[in-house]
C-alpha cells in the first residue's frame, strides 16, 4: 500500500467549552494501493476533506497512525498485531513506516512523494505569483530540485496538462476556472508524486469543462502510475474515477468495497439511500426515504451515527431512552391526541423510560403499531408495570463492525452481521 | 494576451484598470496632486535648495531688524511673522522637515507592526495572545504623556519624539495587518503553499505580506496626514525647545502673541498643516478604490 | 394540475449588457422565451451563459450597469423592461447614474408584481435569509406586505366563530368540499376561516383525529374591541390603522397571526413540528430547513411565477431530494408556474415539463423535456449530455474550447468556434429559430429549413 491510515482520529476543540470537541474524523482506517484510484464519498460533515488533509499532515491527527509506503505483508502483521492489541509490534511497524513521525528532511520528502489538488481554482492559487513560480513552488520548497531544473519542468508539466507554454508567465486572474485547475493539478503531481489527494477537484467547474480534467486526471494516473484518493460528494464523479470506494458518514466509514458493488449493490442504508438520492436523465427518482440532517459532530449519536435517519434500524442501532422519549412524545402527539394529553414521560439513564398515565397494555399497543415507521421503538425491550407507573426497558446497543459483504466489500452495520 | 512591447508589459490591463479607476475620482486627483507638490518641495530643499534660492534651507532665519509681523505684500508673498520671518520661505522650508519626519516615524512603526501583526496571526496560539497583549499595552499609552516622559528621560529634541511616536504608533499596524493577515490566511493557496513543503517563514512573507500588504499600504499613507498633525501638535505645545527650526506646528507659535492684529501668522502656517492632512487623505480614499474589487469591475 | 396554454412570461429578443470597467458584456443576445402557465421551466446552462441575468431580469432585480439595449419582458402584458429599454435608446452615452434613475422608478411599479405575482428563491439559503430574525417572522413579513387583510380577517373569524360554526365548517372538510366551505364560510361572514381550515386539513403529517381537534379550536378567541375595529379597517382597506396606539397593537396582533401562518404553510411544506421551527433562528436551522423557509416566503402568496436559480447547489444531494420532491409537491397542488434555474442536467430532468438551454446569452434549444433530453438536436445540447457523469460510467466527453468572451462575441453562431458540425454560414450569421414541431425548438443552421442536412 502506499498509504494506510488505521485508527485514524481527528478532533478539533470547541472554543470555549472545556472537554468538547468535534469529531470530524472519528477512528477511522483507509488504505490506497499503488498506483489505484481510491474515491472517498460523502455529504457535509462527513470528515471527508478532513481525513484527505490527515493523510498528508496538513492537520495533524488527534490520534490514530499513517503508514506511508508499506509493503502488504507488513500491513497485514500490523493489522494482525492490532486485533491481537500486541502494542510493541505495532510500535515496531509504526516507527518504520508512520508518516506521522517525520521531521524536518525526512518530512521534506515525504512532502515531495505526495500532493494535493484543492477545490476551489480562485483561491488555490496565489494571486500574487506568476504560475511558474506557483507550479515550481513544490519542487524548490521540498529540495526535489533546483531553480533552474524546476522552471525547465514547469514547461513539461504545462503541456502535460495541455496548457500552452506561454501560460507560465501569466498570472492566475488572466485565467479561467478550467485553466486554473490545470495549473493546480501541474503543482499537484510536479515532484512526480506517488500519491496525489484530489480534494473536489471539479466541484467548482462547469460540466463540460470537468469532463476534461476528469479525463485528464485519468490519463496522468497511466502516464505515471500515480495512486490518487478522489475526494468527492458526486457519487456518478466517482463512479466515472475510482477503481475503490469509500462512503463516510459523520467521521466514519460506513462502507467500502470495489466501485461496481458498491454503486450496483450498496450493502449499507446509508450508501442505498445516497444512491437513490441521485438525479438522473432518463429515470425518475425514487421516493425519497431520509429525512433530517447530518447529526452534530460535536455529540454524535450513540452505536452507529447513522441510526436516528435509517428507515430500517434495528433495536441494537444505538437508540437511547431521550431519543425514545422523543419519538413517543411525538408520535402520540401525531397520531393519538387522547393519550398524549395523559402522558408523562421521564428518561432514567440512557436505557431506562418512566412512563406515567398510560397503561402498558395501552404503550405496548402504540408501540406495535408504530414501530415500522418509527424506528426508535423497535428498540423497546420491555414494558411493565412496577408500582403504579410503567418502565421501558431498552436493548443495550452497540458499535456496528465492518462485515465483509463480498470479497473487499464490507458495511459497518448491525443488518449485515445479524444475518451473516 | 498582449503580445511582446515593454509597454504593454508595464501597462497590463489590469494596472491600466487601476489608473483608469484612480483617475474617475476628481477628489482624489486634486489629493494625489496637492501631495506630489508636497513631495517635489521636500525633495527640492532637500536636494537642491539653490534651484529656489534658498541659503538656509535646515532653519528659519529671523531678521530682528524688522521684528513685528507684517502682513502679505509683494517683498512678502504670505507675510512675515515674529520675528521677521519671511513665512513663504519658512512654510517651504518646514514643509520638507515635517514630511521627512513623517515618513521617519510612519515607515519604521509599520514596518514594526506589520512583522508583528503577521508573525502573531499566523502562529495563533500563545504567540498570538502574547504580542496581542503586548499591542494592546503599548495602544494604550497616550502619546502625549509617552512623549513628555521620553523627553523628560532623553531630553527634547527630534529623536525623542521620533522614538516616541513611532512605539505609540507600531500597534495601529499590528492591529490592522492582524485583520487582513486572518482573511488571507484562510485562503487555499496558503494550505497548498504548506502542502508543498514550503516553511513558516516563506509562507509569512512570500505568500501572506505581498496579499496583505496594499490595504495597509493605503493606511500608511494616510497616516502621514495624521502624524504631521500630531507632529505640529507636539511642537505647538512646545516640545522642542530649540528655536528656529522650520515646523510648521511651531510656526504657529511664533504668531501667537499677535494672533489679534495679525492673523495670517497663525493661520498661513495651520492651513499648510491642514492641507496636507486632507490632500492625503483623498489619495488614500482613492487608493481603496484602486485595491477593491468591486468598485474596478461595476462603473 | 394540467399547464395552461396561456404564456405568464414572454420574453422576446431581450439584449441586455453590462457596462463594466472591463469592457461591455453583452449578457444576453436575443433571448426569446415563454413561460406557460403551470408548468415548470427548466433553463440549463453552464457558467456565463445568462441564465441567472435572465431570472434577474423577470424580478427587475438588475444592478445600475445594466442596459437594456433591446427587447421586452412582458408578465402578463406588463413590460418589466420598458424604462429600461427606452432609457438606452434615447440616451447619447449610457451613464450608469441615470439608469439607475430609471430602475428606482422600475422598483416602485414593480413592487405590486413582486413578492406577490412573482417571487424568486436564491442559490444561498443562508444569505436569504436575515439572520437576526426569526424564521416566522421572516415569513409572516412577506404575508404582511402584500396581504395584511387575510391576516385580519382570519383573526376576526376566529373571534367571531362559535362552536357549531367550525362544528358545521368540519362537516365540509370532511366530505373534502373545499368550495362548499367557502361559500359557507362567506355566508357566515367568517372569511379567513377557511384559510386555515385547510392548511390545517392538508397537513399529511397529522392523524385525522388530531386535524379535527385543532381545526375545532379555531373558534371563541375574541379580541380587545379596540383592536377589533383597527382589524377591521385592516381587513377593509389592506392597511394598517393610522391612530398611534392602535396602529401598533394592531401591527402586533397580525404579526402573532402570520406566525400562525407561517406555521400552517411550513406544515404543508413537510416541515416537522413547525410551531417549534417559526420560532427559531436561521442558523438554529439545517441547510434543507432553511432552503424550505426560503420557498415558504416565495410561495405564501400564491404567486403566479415563482423563478429559482440554483436552489439545491448548495445542499447534499439527500438534502437536494428531499427538497426535488417538494417542489414536484407544489407544481402538483398549486398552479404557479416554475423556472428552475440549474447547470445541473439531471436535476432539470426530474423536475421540468419543458427545458431550454442557454448558451452564451442565446437560447439555443427549447422544448417539451422528453423530447429534448432523449433527441437533443443543438450540437451544445448534445455535447452537454455526454459530459454528464452517471452512475453506470460511460465514456465522458468534454466540449473543447472555451466559453467565448462576451465582450466580444463570435459573429454568426455563438457555438460555431466549439462546434464540431460547423459550417461556413454559421460563421456569418446568426441561426434562426426553427421549430420542429411538438414545440421543440431550436437554433441551428443544421435544421434551416425544418429539415436536418
Amino acid at each position: 500500500m502506499i498509504i494506510a491510515g488505521r485508527n485514524l482520529k481527528v478532533y478539533f476543540p470547541v472554543k470555549g467549552v472545556r472537554g468538547a470537541s468535534v469529531r470530524a474524523v472519528d477512528d477511522v482506517d483507509v488504505e490506497v494501493g499503488e498506483g489505484e484510484i481510491v474515491g472517498l464519498v460523502g455529504e457535509s460533515g462527513s470528515g471527508k476533506t478532513t481525513l484527505g488533509r490527515a493523510l498528508i499532515r496538513l492537520i495533524e491527527p488527534t490520534a490514530g497512525e499513517v503508514l506511508f509506503e508499506i509493503p502488504d505483508h507488513d500491513l497485514e502483521r500490523y493489522d494482525e498485531a492490532r486485533e491481537r492489541e500486541d502494542a510493541e509490534t505495532m510500535k515496531l511497524i509504526s516507527s518504520k513506516y508512520s508518516a506521522l513521525r517525520l521531521k524536518g528532511k525526512t518530512l521534506k520528502e515525504f512532502r515531495r512523494k505526495v500532493g494535493i489538488v484543492f477545490q476551489d481554482p480562485y483561491s488555490s492559487l496565489d494571486p500574487r505569483l506568476r504560475i511558474a513560480d506557483i507550479i515550481a513552488e513544490p519542487m524548490i520548497e521540498t529540495g526535489a530540485y533546483d531553480r533552474d531544473k524546476a522552471m525547465e519542468r514547469v514547461i513539461d508539466l504545462l503541456e502535460e496538462v495541455q496548457l500552452p507554454p506561454e501560460f507560465a508567465d501569466r498570472y492566475p486572474h488572466e485565467l479561467s476556472g478550467g485553466q486554473r485547475q490545470r495549473v493546480a493539478i501541474a503543482r499537484g503531481i510536479a515532484t512526480n508524486p506517488r500519491f496525489v489527494i484530489l480534494d473536489e477537484p471539479t466541484s467548482a467547474l462547469d460540466v463540460s469543462v470537468q469532463a476534461e480534467i476528469l479525463e485528464l486526471l485519468r490519463e496522468l494516473r497511466e502516464t505515471h502510475k500515480m495512486a490518487m484518493l478522489f475526494i468527492t460528494h458526486n457519487i456518478s464523479v466517482v463512479s466515472y474515477m475510482a477503481d475503490r470506494i469509500y462512503v463516510m458518514y459523520a467521521g466514519k466509514v460506513m462502507e467500502k468495497g470495489p466501485k461496481a458493488e458498491v454503486i450496483r449493490k450498496p450493502a449499507h442504508p446509508y450508501t442505498q439511500a445516497l444512491i437513490s438520492a441521485v438525479p438522473e436523465v432518463g429515470r425518475q427518482m425514487r421516493r425519497v426515504v431520509l429525512k433530517g440532517d447530518v447529526p452534530s459532530l460535536v455529540s454524535p449519536p450513540k452505536g452507529c451515527r447513522f441510526h436516528p435517519r435509517c428507515p430500517v434500524a434495528i433495536a441494537t442501532c444505538g437508540w437511547t431512552a431521550d431519543e425514545v422519549a422523543e419519538a413517543l412524545r411525538r408520535v402520540l402527539e401525531a397520531r393519538y391526541p387522547e393519550l398524549s394529553q395523559r402522558a408523562r414521560l421521564r428518561p432514567l439513564g440512557e436505557l431506562e423510560l418512566e412512563v406515567k398515565g398510560l397503561s402498558a397494555p395501552e404503550l405496548k399497543d402504540v408501540v406495535e403499531r408504530e414501530s415500522e415507521f418509527n424506528r426508535a421503538l423497535k428498540s423497546i425491550q420491555s414494558v411493565s408495570e412496577e408500582g403504579g407507573r410503567v418502565m421501558v426497558r431498552l436493548t443495550k446497543y452497540s458499535e456496528p463492525h465492518m462485515v465483509e459483504v463480498a470479497r473487499g466489500h464490507l458495511a459497518a452495520c448491525h443488518l449485515l452481521s445479524a444475518s451473516s | 494576451m498582449a503580445k511582446g512591447g515593454l509597454t504593454s508589459r508595464i501597462l497590463t490591463p489590469e494596472r491600466k484598470l487601476s489608473l483608469q479607476v484612480f483617475f474617475s475620482n476628481k477628489l482624489a486627483v486634486v489629493g494625489l496632486i496637492i501631495v506630489l507638490a508636497y513631495v517635489a518641495d521636500a525633495l527640492i530643499v532637500q536636494f537642491a535648495p539653490w534651484l529656489i534660492g534658498l541659503k538656509h534651507p535646515f532653519e528659519v532665519i529671523p531678521d530682528y531688524s524688522n521684528p513685528v509681523p507684517q502682513p502679505p505684500s509683494w517683498k512678502h508673498p504670505l507675510g512675515t511673522t515674529y520675528p521677521g520671518i519671511d513665512l513663504l520661505r519658512a512654510v517651504v522650508k518646514a514643509i520638507r522637515f515635517d514630511l521627512g519626519l513623517s515618513v521617519v516615524i510612519v515607515v519604521p512603526g509599520a514596518l514594526l507592526g506589520i512583522v508583528i501583526g503577521i508573525v502573531a496571526t499566523y502562529f495563533g496560539g500563545w504567540v498570538d495572545d502574547v504580542l496581542m497583549r503586548l499591542t494592546d499595552i503599548f495602544f494604550s499609552v497616550p502619546y502625549l504623556v509617552l512623549a513628555i516622559a521620553i523627553g523628560y528621560a532623553l531630553g527634547r529634541n527630534i529623536t525623542s519624539m521620533v522614538i516616541a511616536l513611532i512605539i505609540v504608533w507600531w500597534p495601529l499596524y499590528a492591529r490592522y495587518t492582524r485583520s487582513v493577515t486572518l482573511q488571507v490566511k484562510e485562503l487555499t493557496f496558503i494550505e497548498a503553499a504548506r502542502a508543498a513543503g514550503a516553511s513558516n517563514y516563506k509562507i509569512m512573507f512570500r505568500h501572506i505580506l505581498p496579499n496583505a500588504l496594499p490595504p495597509v499600504l493605503v493606511q500608511m499613507s494616510m497616516d502621514l496626514g495624521t502624524i504631521m498633525l500630531t507632529i505640529s501638535g507636539l511642537a505647538f505645545i512646545g516640545f522642542l525647545p530649540v528655536a528656529n527650526i522650520p515646523e510648521l506646528g511651531y510656526l504657529t507659535t511664533l504668531g501667537l502673541n499677535y494672533i489679534n492684529t495679525a492673523p495670517w501668522t497663525v493661520i498661513v502656517p495651520g492651513v499648510f498643516i491642514v492641507i496636507f492632512a486632507v490632500s492625503v487623505y483623498l489619495l488614500g480614499m482613492g487608493l481603496m478604490d484602486v485595491i477593491n474589487p468591486r468598485r474596478r469591475s461595476s462603473l | 394540475m394540467s399547464a395552461g396554454r396561456e404564456p405568464i412570461v414572454t420574453v422576446r429578443n431581450l439584449r441586455l449588457w453590462y457596462y463594466t470597467r472591463r469592457g461591455v458584456y453583452k449578457a444576453l443576445n436575443g433571448v426569446d422565451l415563454e413561460v406557460l402557465r403551470g408548468e415548470v421551466l427548466g433553463v440549463a446552462g453552464e457558467s456565463g451563459c445568462g441564465k441567472s441575468t435572465l431570472g434577474l431580469t423577470i424580478m427587475g432585480l438588475l444592478p445600475r450597469n445594466a442596459a437594456i439595449v433591446d427587447g421586452e419582458v412582458l408578465i402578463d402584458g406588463f413590460d418589466v423592461v420598458k424604462p429600461l429599454r427606452e432609457y438606452y435608446k434615447k440616451a447619447k452615452r449610457f451613464r450608469p447614474n441615470k439608469n439607475e434613475d430609471v430602475l428606482k422608478r422600475l422598483h416602485n411599479e414593480m413592487t405590486r408584481i413582486r413578492g406577490v405575482k412573482v417571487t424568486m428563491v436564491f442559490q444561498e439559503p443562508m444569505t436569504a435569509l436575515n439572520p437576526v430574525m426569526p424564521v416566522g417572522y421572516q415569513i409572516a413579513e412577506v404575508v404582511l406586505q402584500h396581504n395584511m387583510s387575510l391576516l385580519a380577517k382570519r383573526r376576526l373569524a376566529r373571534a367571531r366563530a362559535t362552536k357549531d360554526d367550525v362544528k358545521e365548517a368540519l362537516n365540509f372538510l370532511r366530505a373534502n368540499d373545499y368550495a362548499g366551505l367557502v361559500e359557507y364560510v362567506k355566508a357566515k361572514g367568517l372569511e379567513g376561516l377557511e384559510d386555515q381550515m385547510i392548511a390545517i386539513w392538508r397537513r399529511r403529517d397529522l392523524h385525522d383525529l388530531v386535524k379535527e381537534i385543532r381545526v375545532l379550536s379555531l373558534c371563541c378567541d375574541p379580541v380587545n374591541p379596540i383592536i377589533e375595529s383597527g382589524l377591521r379597517y385592516t381587513a377593509r382597506t389592506n392597511k394598517l390603522p393610522t391612530a398611534p396606539v392602535i396602529r401598533q397593537l394592531v401591527r402586533r396582533e397580525l404579526v402573532k397571526e402570520g406566525y400562525r401562518k407561517a406555521a400552517e404553510f411550513l406544515g404543508l411544506l413537510g416541515m416537522p413540528e413547525p410551531e417549534k421551527v417559526v420560532r427559531m433562528y436561521p442558523h438554529e436551522l439545517s441547510g434543507g430547513m432553511r432552503q424550505r423557509v426560503v420557498i415558504a416566503t416565495a410561495m405564501i402568496n400564491n404567486p403566479e411565477l415563482v423563478i429559482l436559480d440554483e436552489p439545491t447547489s448548495a445542499l447534499d444531494v439527500t438534502v437536494q431530494a428531499g427538497i426535488l420532491e417538494l417542489l414536484k409537491e407544489l407544481k402538483q397542488q398549486t398552479n404557479a408556474a416554475f423556472i428552475f434555474i440549474s447547470h445541473d442536467l439531471s436535476i432539470l430532468y426530474q423536475v421540468s415539463d419543458r427545458i431550454a438551454i442557454m448558451y452564451a446569452g442565446k437560447v439555443v434549444e427549447v422544448g417539451p423535456r422528453d423530447a429534448v433530453f432523449k433527441e437533443p438536436k443543438h450540437p451544445y445540447t448534445q455535447m452537454l449530455m455526454e459530459a454528464v457523469p452517471t452512475l453506470e460510467p460511460h465514456e465522458l466527453k468534454g466540449i473543447k474550447g472555451e466559453v467565448p468572451d462576451l465582450r466580444n462575441p463570435p459573429k454568426g453562431c455563438m457555438f460555431h468556434p466549439r462546434c464540431p458540425y460547423a459550417m461556413p454560414i454559421c460563421r456569418e450569421r446568426e441561426p434562426p429559430m426553427v421549430d420542429l414541431g411538438n414545440g421543440h425548438k431550436v437554433a441551428c443552421w443544421l435544421y434551416s429549413g425544418g429539415e436536418r442536412k
